[in-house]
């Protein structure tokens, strides 16, 4: 069949062939290889702390600014990225750390000298919870499929050509029931998320943007994460600091936070 | 027909009004985002500028308390209290803290002026974290439920000024116990013994006094064991053995259910004097009995939390005989809630507790904080409120509380009816 088929046929399939594998095309074990390209992208594989000063603006206004300092690494068994988050400002919040391995959330307040267990709608009132959209490996906790490649507005409002993937919970430590991720078709940078409850509706909006060098590897030092209630609510998170640290597994138990002074 | 007609014009009129608004900013504005993304972070505050491991507050208070069952008579409330915390660091697995508050009152019992050392120790751990220990005077607290804890077995006694009845803020007032605690801990748990001695035999009234004997009046240990049985599961398990008493055993468990739900309880068993006989004197009349709280924390997307809370006491008495005794022996009833308030123990047989804070309520920054404690047995309740708002460094807050219940009911038998008070806390 092909012998009979003209030459000129041959010469366009190949040329299609070629282009076709030319296009990203991912099955559901790449764009799960990619996700996990951007979590490397977004936090050091390494154990680390990063400070995280958050800027909250009101239909355009500043009012509100706070400081936490945030402490991950990921764990030998299982796997599981876990944080510290100490609450640096304001002052009256100083010293009060929030320890997440997962749903396993604790908040200690050094005043009543208490670890207390939280649940996970309790954590997302405070502003701790836009951590979770900076320092939280989605590979872990999600199962990816790429929805398709799009150009979208990047933080800094340029046009990128990325790959959207759509990102379901599969596992009890997922945060959000389904994410929409936009990486950079390029290099796998993260550029826009969104995040999703069960009922669909969307709970906040994230543009990653300052990519900067940090730990050896270019990373997102800002996010922008728009309220998907109020989208005149709207928090800047800065990273700074990055440092690698030795974070040993014990500090990640809950019956470490009152000892847990890092400086 | 009358008055729907207006009402349905006017919907309608809203409704267009909304199309037009909606669209124009849709036409105005494709990219919903551009504003969001026009802004600016804050400039970056290093941690170190931001005063180390020092914490300050200043507090000033002002109020006004009304008697029960003397007419309209009433007192005035005044509070002066610095607050100061520091902890540091000296060396890579050395850490010393200091935790001390000073409390101004007006009216007052005893010495105006009452300072309450918190703590002071020095801790040291491991490079792994997977050993440590603590001298000094440490503030060891046990238990997960929120206002009665059965196992926290170092609370008798801490308390040397009572200004508030917010059962977190009761927590951080209070006094540590003198101690050496070692604890060894692992992924999903830890093991502790803390040893803490006698050192004075008899509480100190005095103003400026350490009050040891408050806290270490006798030689008490406690062995605690912490396990992580899941993601959504711990518990803790105490045993707790005091020079002259029987040995206590405790237990207490948190989980998660769900997204918005915690569930805590806690039980502890012992053999010791009712709160009575103790309130008598009487330390050798022994009975066996158990303390339990039992509760759930549920909070909504709203940025309110809800907590329902049940606790028993078999160490106090029922209604019934604080009824009788309110009748019988005053000045035993007075000495049976001061007893009882001293051990900060549950002066009732059974108890509910309601708490509830909402969060940026009406306005950002502006808390709201409700608790309500009844007693089902003779119906009298205690009623807390308080709005607080935040500003950057400083909080206002407004409380006021309410006791209800008839005489010899536990909170009927409260001096005060009802108080106001207006409070402001600068944090440096």
């Amino acid at each position: 069949m092909i012998r009979n088929t003209p030459p000129a046929f041959h010469r366009r399939a190949c040329v299609i062939a070629l282009a076709v594998s030319a296009l990203p095309s991912y099955g559901a074990a790449d764009a799960q290889a990619i996700l996990a390209a951007s979590d490397a992208i977004r936090n050091p594989s390494r154990p680390f702390s990063v400070t995280v000063t958050l800027t909250e603006y009101q239909a355009g206004t500043q009012v509100d600014t706070s400081t936490l300092q945030s402490y991950s690494r990921t764990l030998s068994t299982g796997g599981q990225f876990v944080s510290l988050i100490r609450f640096v400002k304001p002052a009256r919040d100083a010293g009060k750390v929030m320890l997440k391995a997962g749903a396993d959330l604790w908040f200690y307040d050094p005043g009543t000298k208490a670890s207390i267990r939280i649940s996970p709608q309790q954590r997302l009132l405070g502003q701790a919870a836009n951590g979770d959209v900076v320092t939280v490996n989605f590979a872990k906790d999600y199962t990816a499929t790429l929805a398709g490649t799009e150009e979208i507005q990047d933080g800094e409002r340029k046009l990128r050509r990325s790959n959207r993937l759509k990102l379901e919970s599969s596992s009890d430590d997922a945060t959000y029931a389904q994410v929409e991720l936009w990486l950079d078709a390029d290099n796998h940078r993260p550029l826009k998320a969104r995040f999703f409850a069960e009922s669909g509706r969307v709970l906040k909006t994230a543009y990653y943007r300052r990519y900067a060098t940090q730990l050896g590897v270019e990373r997102p030092t800002e996010t922008v994460i728009i309220d998907g209630l109020n989208p005149q609510s709207v928090t800047l998170l800065r990273m700074s600091d990055y440092a690698a640290r030795d974070l040993p597994t014990a500090w990640f138990n809950k019956d470490h936070l009152p000892r847990f002074q890092p400086e | 027909m009358i008055v729907t007609q207006p009402r349905r014009a006017v919907v309608v009129a809203l409704a267009l009004w909304a199309a037009m608004t909606g669209s124009a900013v849709h036409a105005a504005d494709p990219d919903p985002d551009a504003g969001a993304l026009a802004l600016e972070s804050a400039p970056i505050d290093p941690p170190a500028a931001s005063g180390g491991g020092l914490k300050l507050s200043l507090e000033a208070a002002v109020g006004r308390a009304w008697l029960r069952g003397q007419g309209a008579e009433h007192r005035s409330l005044r509070r002066g209290s610095v607050d100061v915390v520091y902890a540091t660091r000296f060396a890579p697995q050395w850490q010393f803290v200091f935790s001390d508050r000073v409390d101004a009152l007006h009216p007052h019992d005893g010495d105006a002026t009452v300072n309450s050392l918190r703590e002071l120790y020095v801790g040291w751990q491991d490079p792994a974290a997977q050993w440590a220990a603590e001298v000094g005077r440490v503030n060891l607290r046990q238990g997960p439920a929120l206002g009665f804890n059965p196992t926290d077995f170092f609370r008798d006694g801490a308390l040397r000024v009572s200004t508030t009845v917010n059962p977190l803020l009761v927590r951080e007032y209070r006094l540590g116990s003198v101690m050496v605690r070692a604890q060894r801990m692992w992924a999903d748990g830890s093991l502790s013994v803390a040893l803490s001695p006698e050192l004075d035999d008899r509480p100190d009234s005095e103003g400026w006094s350490a009050d040891l004997g408050a806290t270490n009046a006798r030689d008490r240990l406690l062995l605690s064991l912490s396990t992580r049985w899941s993601a959504s599961t711990s518990s803790q398990l105490h045993l707790y053995a005091e020079r002259g008493g029987r040995p206590q055993v405790g237990a207490s468990l948190s989980s998660l259910l769900g997204d918005a739900t915690v569930l805590y309880a806690e039980w502890a068993w012992s053999r010791e004097p009712s709160l009575l006989h103790r309130a008598q004197g009487q330390e050798s009349a022994r009975q066996s009995g158990h303390r339990a709280a039992a509760g759930l924390t549920y909070s909504t997307s709203t940025r309110l939390s809800l907590t329902a809370e049940l606790e028993y006491n078999d160490f106090a008495l029922s209604s019934n005989e604080r009824k009788a005794l309110a009748t019988a022996a005053p000045a035993l009833f007075g000495a049976y809630f001061f007893e009882a308030q001293r051990r900060q123990d549950l002066a009732a047989r059974r108890s509910v507790m309601l708490y509830a804070k909402q969060t940026d309520a009406v306005w950002r920054n502006l808390d709201l904080t409700a608790l309500v404690r009844t007693n089902p047995g003779d119906r009298s309740t205690m009623g807390w409120l308080e709005v607080r708002y935040h500003f950057p460094n400083v909080d206002l807050s407004l409380q006021a509380l309410q006791y209800r219940g008839r005489a010899g009911s536990e909170y009927g038998s409260s001096p005060y009816r009802r108080s106001v008070q207006a409070l402001a806390t600068v944090y440096f």
